[in-house]
């Protein structure tokens, strides 16, 4: 069961990954993000690690793909129209998807949660806070630049030759 | 006796079953969202000293949201020239679903829940995020003016708004030192968290009446402005489920007003603990509509210099008082 489950969700990222980088409208592409936001969101879940499953969803897809939709839709290419530079973009974005399922991979092996600070199906508050800032203080500092990433990510995508 | 029919009865007859299709699932959130509509026209009618809906019933009108829903169903259902299909009908589908997701994670008696996880509250509230980029991608798909501009003014609200949401939640988390919502019940069984968590439970209240979108925090529908706004171009069905979510998360949010500051199901045991959930909901619902019908609509400046400088400042000051509430003065 669980490794059906795996599989489904593997399949919905990477399918959606893929769909991110090749749609030729730039909002179904922000739109195919967010299900691979969801997908990586499953692979959490599925590693007992239900707190930082609902922050993926929260953050990732409440907030990164809204900036992103928001930019396209202000500054974007207007529906039709074909963005400039796809190509070179497209690169980036692999780059940056194949960074994204390298973390995850790091990841997805049975020690990266170890215990109850993971809030899983046994959930100690007070062992998970201390955990998140003590141990992983760090990384949630630069995990934070996450949304000035989203805002420039946004702005590039969205060029188009339309002049000033 | 059955042979193969047993795992299927016993599946239909499961007490999870049983729940996510009557109650608290999908068909008690279709029948609650159809009244509530009802309610709020009664209500907004009181208060204006009309009589409202009247004819459609055995009393006061109750049936008049099944007629409409019925007339609404027999229109004739179109997608716009020129518009994006695939978003245009996926977004507020999408959007009943994330809706009926919310209910699911409320506890409305022991034991009557039907997701009872262990990070409840923040489940309900990122699921809460999704739904800015479904109401901005339903304006932009009708490819027309005034959904497009009641989707952007969706989004600026609704993101503006969800910081002090969450921060006015995690007082209440700081006082149950919990996640899961059940627990949160039972952590109020010496005292409601309204007491102590006033100004927390005032941010949520306001809020969360933003990220419905509903009076006087409407803009995105505004129908004296903008026409409706991103509803603007849903035909029969399809307005319907355009509609739907909105009654939906004021049925859930209602809940969660109840579960997280009036104690939940907790009360006298005259009654049984459903009796208390459901009529501390239906008293928070009323006061909810209340303001629908006693204030002006606000201007979109106003609403985001309050959301982003008053109520996220209140929201930091809110945790600070629990903090002292909770840990005490600080010793050095």
């Amino acid at each position: 069961m669980t490794d059906l489950l795996f599989l489904a969700f593997a399949a919905v990222t990477i399918g959606a990954a893929i769909l991110a980088i090749e749609a030729r409208d730039l909002v179904y592409g922000a739109a195919a993000l967010g299900i691979a936001f969801l997908g990586v969101a499953g692979l959490f879940f599925l590693l007992d690690a239900a707190y930082v499953g609902w922050f993926q969803i929260a953050v990732y897809i409440g907030a990164v793909v809204v900036l992103i939709l928001f930019t396209v839709m202000l500054v974007g290419p207007k529906m039709g129209e074909a963005p400039l530079g796809l190509k070179r973009v497209s690169l980036l974005a692999a780059i940056l998807v194949s960074l994204l399922l390298g973390m995850t991979g790091a990841l997805a092996n049975a020690t990266a949660f170890p215990g109850k600070d993971s809030c899983g199906s046994g959930c100690d508050l007070y062992l998970l806070s201390t955990s998140l800032l003590k141990n992983y203080g760090v990384q949630l500092e630069f995990m934070s630049l996450v949304m000035a990433a989203a805002v420039i990510g946004a702005l590039a995508l969205s060029k188009t030759d339309r002049g000033p | 006796m059955l042979g193969p029919l047993q795992p299927l009865i016993d599946m239909v007859t499961s007490p999870l079953f049983l729940m996510i299709v009557l109650f608290p699932g999908l068909t008690s959130i279709a029948i609650i969202g159809a009244l509530l509509g009802w309610l709020e026209r009664k209500v907004t009618a009181r208060v204006q000293l009309r009589i409202g809906p009247l004819y459609a019933s055995p009393a006061g009108g109750i049936l008049q949201m099944f007629a409409d829903l019925i007339k609404l169903s027999f229109k004739e259902l179109f997608v716009p020239e020129n518009s994006d299909a695939f978003f245009f009908i996926m977004a507020p589908t999408t959007g009943l679903v994330i809706g009926a997701a919310l209910v699911g994670l409320i506890p409305f008696a022991p034991g009557l829940q039907i997701a009872n996880i262990e990070v409840g509250l923040p489940a309900f509230l990122a699921i809460i995020t999704l739904s800015p980029s479904l109401v901005l991608l339903a304006g932009w798909s009708a490819n027309s003016k005034f959904p497009f501009i009641g989707g952007l003014r969706a989004l600026f609200q609704q993101t503006a708004y969800e910081i002090p949401l969450w921060l006015s939640a995690l007082g209440v988390i700081m006082m149950a030192g919990t996640l899961n919502l059940a627990q949160i019940v039972a952590a109020q069984s010496t005292g409601w968290f309204i007491i102590p968590q006033a100004l927390g439970a005032f941010i949520f209240l306001v809020t969360s009446v933003a990220e419905m979108e509903r009076l006087p925090f409407d803009l995105p529908e505004a129908e004296s402005e903008i026409m409706m706004g991103w509803q603007a171009e849903y035909p029969g069905v399809l307005f319907l489920a355009a509609q739907g979510p909105g009654f939906v998360k004021l049925y859930a949010f209602s809940a969660l007003f109840t579960t997280i500051y009036l104690g939940g199901f907790l009360g006298p045991s005259l009654l049984p603990p459903l009796f208390w959930m459901l009529s501390k909901t239906l008293v928070v619902i009323i006061l909810i509509m209340l303001l629908r019908s006693t204030f002006p609509r606000v201007r979109l400046d106003q609403l985001l210099r309050a959301g982003w400088t008053t109520l996220l400042t209140l929201a930091i000051v809110n945790i600070g008082i629990t903090y002292l509430l909770v840990v005490g003065l600080p010793t050095f």
